[in-house]
């Protein structure tokens, strides 16, 4: 194989794998949008309390793995009071919801910097081993992330369309009031909702720690390539928001042979605003309704 | 109507303030008053497209550090005057307003807001990275010329000076918005506010008048820049940042969507706020967070909405 071909797949790889990754974020942003109308800039920083617990609880649990399966039940116990208490007068009013959000974003930043402090750690690689990867070494514990997040995902599907449960809130989603006319509980599958987007998001913190930078501000870049995936996706539109996630980051993955990772962000920002041009709602997004 | 006077006797009594204070200030708290008009004429603009056609955009943040870095670049770089600078860095900011515009306006709410914020926090990525042209976080520091007039020169490093260019500024902002609000044109963008689709049906056409309240709101947010990095002699990447594009979102919200001079008062306390707690808490932005979760629980009409219906009452 020609060395640049090598170069291009490994990045195409390597693209697809964040991309798993932005997916599981941009979802749970998704569905928030779209359940509950919240657009929700705190995200991102849900994204990056997930990764430091993790890396916090990692020292006493011992366990990666341990802390995979913990984190997500701290995020629980913050995301229900966050919803009940703060967003849900907002909830619907798109521009109120992103102010209120941006000022949960601040304060979740600084609570981070105050209590973990500002410099940016690394989580130990819970799976060393190294495969051969078109003659590169490849960390293995990268097809884990492919792995996990795609039996999450695909879990995600399952519940959401064969499941009871999945039914109310696809309902909610088509049509709150009409939900509700029906009988369904809508203040308990908000909650739900909203829990578990959180948890998509913080469950992706967890596993993208042993690969990144965790500090407080590592959700800002996150949360930004997620809000691009699911405006090119159609906003509240799930198939949408995965196409778009793996689309784009293994296209950033590709232009970054070629790019510096701003001018490729710069790359992504020019699809997006095409695809707007055309498609005021994103590919997949519903007319108006 | 009755709320007119209550409304111009507030504006009138605050510029005379303004005018009579330039004398007697001592200078750290002339400083104060500077930045405090600039960001007055920030929030106006923005005031105009969020307050008056409920536009709420998360890019201002463009504008404001455009017409900074325009200032900035074209004294340093090509050694034209203050005020010409002045206007360069306004119109910068008329064309990337009028280029955001033409993407953004006509998506819906949700969408608007969101590509906004994903447009500014692009810019800001690109005004790190390209130092050659904007000294990244360092930023860049001039010297500034003197303005010149014929018949004398003036000096923005003379506080006086400083204080009544700004200010010259501040009432040219509220009369030429003023203006254009009591023409016909703020009618319509008032029923713009209240119900898009029924002035559609009236025949007005909905995307042009957004698009005016938008690109107008963009100028001023670059005069104000502008008037910033003069003021400072100083301008960084940091001007793209996120934080610019909320501030006048808090400041709008704090003194009253809707009245043009409401933000007045919020420059004001968030100010003072501001000045006097990041100078004691180092977490700064937790208390800017937890106070902007407060502003939108107690009222989105803010102070001078709240007065002003407690008077037509």
């Amino acid at each position: 194989m020609p060395e640049w071909l090598t170069t291009v797949l490994f990045l195409l790889v390597n693209g697809l794998v964040w991309g798993l990754i932005i997916a599981l974020i941009a979802v749970g942003l998704s569905l928030i949008f779209g359940v509950m109308g919240i657009v929700n800039m705190a995200h991102g920083d849900i994204y990056m309390i997930g990764a430091v617990i993790a890396l916090t609880l990692f020292p006493y649990l011992g366990n990666f793995w341990l802390g995979l399966l913990i984190v997500p039940l701290i995020i629980a116990a913050v995301a229900i009071p966050v919803e009940r208490l703060v967003l849900r007068p907002y909830e619907g009013h798109y521009s109120v919801t992103m102010i209120a959000t941006t000022g949960i974003s601040f304060i979740l930043q600084q609570v981070i910097l105050a209590t973990y402090g500002g410099i940016p750690k690394q989580m130990v690689n819970p799976w060393p081993v190294t495969f051969n990867l078109f003659g590169v070494a490849y960390e293995g514990y990268r097809f884990l992330i492919a792995a996990i997040s795609i039996l999450i995902l695909m879990s995600l599907w399952v519940f959401l369309y064969k499941t009871s449960y999945g039914i109310l809130i696809r309902a909610s989603i088509q049509d709150r009031d009409m939900a509700s006319a029906m009988g369904i509980d809508v203040s308990r599958v908000l909650m739900t909702t909203f829990v578990l987007g959180s948890i998509l998001a913080a469950v992706g913190g967890v596993l993208a720690a042993p690969v990144t930078q965790v500090f407080y501000l590592m959700g800002n870049d996150v949360v930004l390539l997620a809000f691009i995936v699911v405006i090119i996706g159609g906003l509240g539109s799930l198939a949408g928001t995965l196409v778009a996630a793996l689309g784009l980051s293994s296209l950033e993955g590709v232009m970054s042979s070629v790019l510096t990772p701003i001018q490729s962000k710069a790359g992504i920002l020019v699809v997006m605003i095409i695809i707007l041009m055309f498609r005021p709602r994103g590919l997949f997004g519903e007319r108006e309704g | 109507m009755e709320k007119k006077p209550f409304l111009s006797f507030f504006v009138l009594s605050s510029l005379l303030i303004l005018v009579l204070l330039g004398f007697v200030l001592p200078s750290g708290v002339r400083s104060l008053v500077i930045q405090m008009m600039i960001f007055s004429i920030f929030a106006m603009g923005y005031d105009f497209s969020f307050g008056f056609t409920n536009q709420c955009s998360l890019g201002h943040s463009i504008f404001f550090g455009a017409g900074a870095y325009g200032a900035i670049l074209f004294i340093l770089k090509f050694k034209l005057g203050v005020i010409l600078s002045l206007v360069i860095g306004m119109g910068i900011g008329f064309l990337l307003a009028v280029i955001l515009g033409l993407i953004c306006v006509r998506l819906t709410e949700a969408y608007f807001v969101i590509v906004t914020a994903i447009i500014a926090s692009v810019f800001h990525l690109l005004a790190m990275d390209m130092t050659w042209l904007t000294g990244s976080d360092d930023g860049l520091t001039v010297t500034l010329p003197t303005i010149s007039f014929g018949f004398t020169e003036l000096s923005l490093y003379q506080p006086m000076v400083n204080y009544y260019f700004v200010l010259f500024f501040l009432i040219l902002t509220y009369l030429v918005l003023n203006k254009m609000l009591k023409a016909p044109l703020g009618k319509i963008f008032v029923s713009i506010r209240e119900n898009e689709k029924r002035t559609n049906f009236l025949g007005y056409n909905v995307f042009g008048y957004k698009l005016i309240a938008f690109v107008v709101s963009g100028v001023f947010g670059a005069l104000a820049g502008g008037l910033y990095a003069l003021t400072l002699r100083y301008a960084s990447a940091d001007y793209f940042s996120f934080y610019w594009s909320i501030l006048p979102i808090v400041w709008c919200l704090i003194g009253g969507l809707g009245t043009l001079v409401g933000c007045w008062i919020g420059v004001m306390l968030m100010s003072l706020f501001q000045y006097y707690v990041s100078a004691w808490f180092t977490y700064y932005l937790l208390v800017f967070g937890i106070l902007i979760l407060v502003i939108l629980g107690v009222s989105r009409k803010g102070m001078l909405g709240y007065l002003l219906s407690l008077r037509s009452r």
